[in-house]
């Protein structure tokens, strides 16, 4: 999703024609009734001076962050521009918009130290820089301009992601993508360090154990390669474990795509590669109360080469299948006894086992022989 | 045989909404507005006519403790603060005249964003009053009435707002100014009330200048002033029910629903369009639950309400699908798709398919099964001897209504089971598992060059156009469809086929539809024994289309007016080519669980 630039323009408030459009690139973008319209936005009162202003009208989007900057020299005692960005009505804007404070922090600087803009004839080269951002922003999203001996312009549009979910100690971080395609120096050392763990088995509190690094550091590493897509959650992986399928499925049918990438991910190494049919069946074998043990048991020809540990791990990915979490709830029948801590129903297996460290059979047995405990999957 | 079990139940809604411990969430911060504002321009100026709230963060709605937050997720609290404040930063002056928009942008939305607060309005043009004749006897000087050129009826929002959130707040903004511009043309309505508060406003500021104390202008309109209470209404109603219900002038009425706050399940809302996508493809075959009681509906109805929705209302249930509520009513399946999409849209019933003993439910991943939930508190004083954690538990796996039947049961115990199977699918509990079938023939080992490269048998099989007709959109009713839908089977079944006999007719038929597919594949087919049963063969054929993994059993039963044991046996038959899968219905699963 790209926010195209369409428009850059100044504007200022000249001592005597008011509030006018100096400069835009391209020339007579905005009409004379769009700049009616909205100068009230653009060259403002002082309450709304300073602050980032977006307003839709006509079909276009202007973003613009009106400056002042008072001083005796200055007729009217006081200079105010705004140098901002038109963009169609219908874009999202949010990359855009540090952007536009970051020039107006400049041009503030530039003006502070030299007089760039009340200098009639280093005013005249906005015109230039104007064009250049608008071409650099709309090719490749960052645009780095020296204005002068000691000022350069840095900037980058930088797209805002969906915040990631919260990271549990029984979460499993696996790549989305090949870890060999990973330039590990651009990330920061805890990264780096806790990196070669994640292998899409190792849960996060075995990681941390191995890598030495403290739980929540991982966490929140972790956390961080979510947002940028980097990595995915999945359970954690064992025999007993009970999945079903999800009506994505199908997908691995319609969609030629994920069926190649199924196919050349949950192949054996070394073997041809399987079979649609085979894998399909697979994962349709998947359902409430078959266990992995049991789908290798029932569809041993078809796992021949299939690797069932990836298999798992690529419908996890893709949300082919979903894991079904076992969660204990303790039945109250006795007035006196005390209430359940962690069999309420809010925690699963996954959680109690890795909270308390028993194991998942210790812990299947301890249930079984409590008549007071009800055991939901979900 | 089944009683009718949606009676009697108690409306706790509200208990859907409860979050478990675990999860941070904060209520609707981006779904509620941060305040509602009335702007006008005119002879006198722009002025700021009311604004609610009134006084700063201490009576903002949505200002929840941070206290469950994990110490390392990402820090936002910063921005809550800040947020709360955002509005009253601006004070009356500044927000008049840049809410109180030139001309040429009226009748249009008005969006406008600084720092982290989003305005959205709906700014519009009045007529000029009629000039009024002074008769010329009349001595007295002629006075200027001041003039309303246009007004704004605006909502400020968190700058982070779903667009859907947006755009659904300039709805109401628009209905409001519409109500607004007919009852001014009617009797000046907005005048008068502009007046009022106007008159407020300078008699405090007066007074502010001799005492000296500061008071809010705003407190004291709101107990002289309909619209002013109105529209604090409004904002107090979307902060929290998000169901707003006005009547302007105490004459029309303004109503309006957030989708957002509305249709919510644990702490995700389900998004306005997949909603809509969902309303379109319902199906003649599927059944309308309502989520209150019918008393509790009907007397929420507003007294113009049309008398088909009364009748859908007292005559729907959860074992009976549409077509035959259609019947039932004596009303056009049409009308029966509106006003279902309609009841959906407002959150006071869900699709589901109709209970049945054969239907399959299974706990939905978002259900919650805390013990002390308020939904457990409910059901033991809704059910007493039960609770809710055993029952859900006998759904943890897949289970049919018929295994719950217990010859040796009292009807009445088997009528209270439908009871709660109910009010679980009320409360999204459950959901419930379909049977899908794909066909996939194992590749020729012989001939690897064929492999791959056959697209599957969805991308070959055209198929037919098997869903509701794209007429029902959210309003307009087209009567050509209304007629074919009255028959459903004819449009959507192969009929062709002429049932019994093995003529040569009935042979180039099922071979035509055999030739869609490959030679390898037809030959594995022919190749399986129940293919030498030419009844068995042509039924393959026939139904061909269907085994693309999209359509599920009771689909199939429902479109060629087959039996789930004819069904059953021939997807046995020819096991070796098919291959099926039991998962929710992607299109009204939605209900139970929102999309990831």
């Amino acid at each position: 999703m790209s926010s195209r630039i369409e428009c850059i323009f100044f504007s200022e408030f000249h001592p005597t024609l008011g509030p006018k459009i100096t400069y835009q690139v391209p020339e007579e973008y905005i009409s004379r009734e769009l700049f009616d319209t909205v100068q009230v936005y653009i060259i403002t009162k002082p309450e709304l001076q300073n602050k980032l202003i977006t307003v839709t009208a006509m079909g276009k989007k202007l973003i613009g962050c009106p400056v002042c900057i008072e001083h005796k020299k200055y007729s009217r005692n006081a200079l105010l521009f705004n140098l901002g960005l038109v963009c169609d009505a219908q874009t999202n804007t949010c990359a855009l918009e540090p952007i536009v404070k970051k020039l107006s922090g400049y041009l503030t600087t530039l003006e502070l130290e030299s007089s760039f803009i009340s200098n009639e004839e280093s005013k005249q080269k906005l015109l230039p820089i104007m064009s250049t951002l608008m071409e650099e922003l709309n090719a490749t999203g960052a645009c780095t301009l020296p204005i002068d001996k000691s000022n350069t312009i840095h900037l980058k549009l930088i797209l805002l992601r969906k915040e990631p979910p919260i990271v549990q100690e029984f979460d499993v971080p696996v790549f989305t993508n090949c870890k060999e395609h990973f330039n590990k120096s651009q990330w920061d050392l805890t990264t780096q360090q806790i990196l070669p763990y994640i292998d899409g088995f190792r849960h996060i509190q075995k990681i941390s154990a191995e890598a030495d690094v403290e739980l929540n550091l991982v966490r929140i590493a972790v956390q961080n390669l979510m947002y940028y897509g980097v990595v995915t959650l999945v359970s954690i992986y064992q025999y007993s474990n009970v999945y079903c399928t999800t009506p994505k499925v199908q997908s691995l049918i319609d969609d030629k795509s994920i069926q190649e990438e199924c196919l050349n991910y949950v192949t054996k190494q070394g073997q041809k590669r399987a079979g649609l049919r085979d894998v399909f069946q697979l994962y349709c074998g998947l359902s409430p109360g078959t266990t992995v043990r049991d789908l290798c048991s029932r569809y041993s020809q078809q796992l021949q080469r299939v690797d069932e540990r990836r298999l798992i791990q690529f419908g996890l990915m893709k949300s082919l299948i979903r894991r079904l979490q076992k969660y204990p709830v303790k039945v109250i029948r006795d007035e006196r006894s005390r209430p359940p801590r962690l069999f309420t129903g809010c925690h699963s297996y996954d959680e109690i086992c890795c909270k308390t460290g028993i194991s998942y059979q210790e812990l299947d047995e301890r249930l079984e022989n409590d008549s007071s405990i009800v055991v939901c999957w979900k | 045989m089944m009683l009718n079990p949606s009676g009697g139940l108690p409306d706790d809604r509200k208990s859907m909404y409860s979050r478990s411990p675990n999860s941070v969430y904060k209520t609707g911060d981006k779904t509620s507005p941060i305040s509602v504002i009335l702007v006008s321009s005119g002879s006198r100026g722009n002025k700021l006519l009311f604004r609610y709230p009134f006084q700063r963060a201490a009576e903002c709605p949505s200002s929840l403790p941070a206290k469950q937050r994990s110490p390392y997720a990402q820090n936002t609290t910063g921005d809550i603060l800040e947020d709360q404040d955002g509005d009253s930063r601006f004070s009356d002056i500044i927000l008049a005249t840049i809410l109180a928009t030139k001309s040429d942008i009226c009748g249009k939305k008005f969006e406008l964003k600084i720092d982290n607060v989003r305005f959205v309005g709906h700014p519009t043009l009045l007529q000029h009053p009629p000039i009024i004749q002074v008769s010329k006897t009349d001595p007295s000087p002629k006075r200027e009435m001041p003039t309303m050129i246009l007004f704004n009826v605006v909502f400020a929002l968190r700058a982070n707002a779903d667009p859907s959130v947006i755009s659904c707040m300039h709805n109401l903004s628009r209905r409001i100014a519409i109500a607004l511009q007919h009852e001014e043309r009617r009797c000046q309505y907005l005048t008068r009330e502009a007046k009022l508060m106007l008159a407020v406003q300078d008699e405090i500021t007066t007074t502010t200048e001799t005492d000296g104390s500061p008071q809010s202008p705003f407190r004291q309109i709101l107990p002289k002033c309909k619209l002013a209470r109105d529209l604090k209404e409004a904002y107090d109603s979307l902060c929290t029910t998000g169901v707003v219900r006005l009547h302007i002038n105490n004459w029309l009425e303004v109503s309006f629903c957030l989708p957002h706050k509305i249709h919510r399940i644990g702490g995700n809302h389900i998004p306005p369009e997949a909603l809509e996508c969902s309303l379109k493809a319902i199906r003649p075959y599927h059944a309308l639950l309502l989520l209150e009681s019918e008393k509790a509906l009907l007397s929420q109805l507003p007294l113009d309400c049309s008398p088909a929705m009364v009748r859908l209302i007292k005559t729907c249930s959860a074992v009976k699908n549409l077509q035959q509520l259609a019947q039932d009513t004596d009303l056009a399946l049409l009308q029966i798709f509106q006003i279902a999409a309609h009841l959906v849209y407002w959150g006071k019933a869900i699709i589901i398919y109709p209970l049945c003993e054969n239907n399959v439910y299974m706990l939905s991943p978002h259900a919650n099964i805390c013990l002390y939930s308020r939904l457990a508190q409910h059901f033991a004083q809704q059910f007493p001897g039960h609770d809710l954690p055993t029952m859900l538990a006998k759904f943890s796996l897949p289970v049919s209504l018929a295994e719950f039947r217990n010859p040796l049961d009292a009807p009445a115990q088997e009528a209270q089971l439908i009871q709660m199977v109910v009010w679980m699918l009320q409360r999204r509990l459950m959901i419930q598992l379909h049977t899908y079938v794909c066909l996939l023939v194992a590749p020729n080992e012989d001939e690897p060059g064929l492999r791959e490269e056959d697209p599957p048998l969805a991308a070959r099989v055209g198929g037919r156009s098997l869903s509701t007709p794209s007429a029902l959109s959210f309003g307009s009713p087209t009567s050509s469809d209304d007629m074919t839908l009255t028959s459903p089977s004819m449009d959507n079944s192969s009929a062709e086929l002429l049932p019994g006999g093995d003529s040569p007719l009935n042979k180039r038929m099922t071979e035509t539809l055999l030739a869609s597919l490959s030679e390898h594949e037809r030959q594995v087919i022919l190749n399986i024994p129940a293919a030498q049963n030419p009844e068995d063969l042509r039924m393959f054929a026939r139904l061909l289309h269907y085994f693309r993994g999209h359509h599920h059993l009771e689909e199939i039963m429902y479109n060629e007016n087959m039996r789930r044991s004819q069904l059953k046996t021939l997807f046995d038959k020819f096991r070796s080519v098919l291959v099926v899968t039991n998962h929710e219905d992607p299109i009204i699963s939605i209900f139970q669980s929102p999309m990831e």
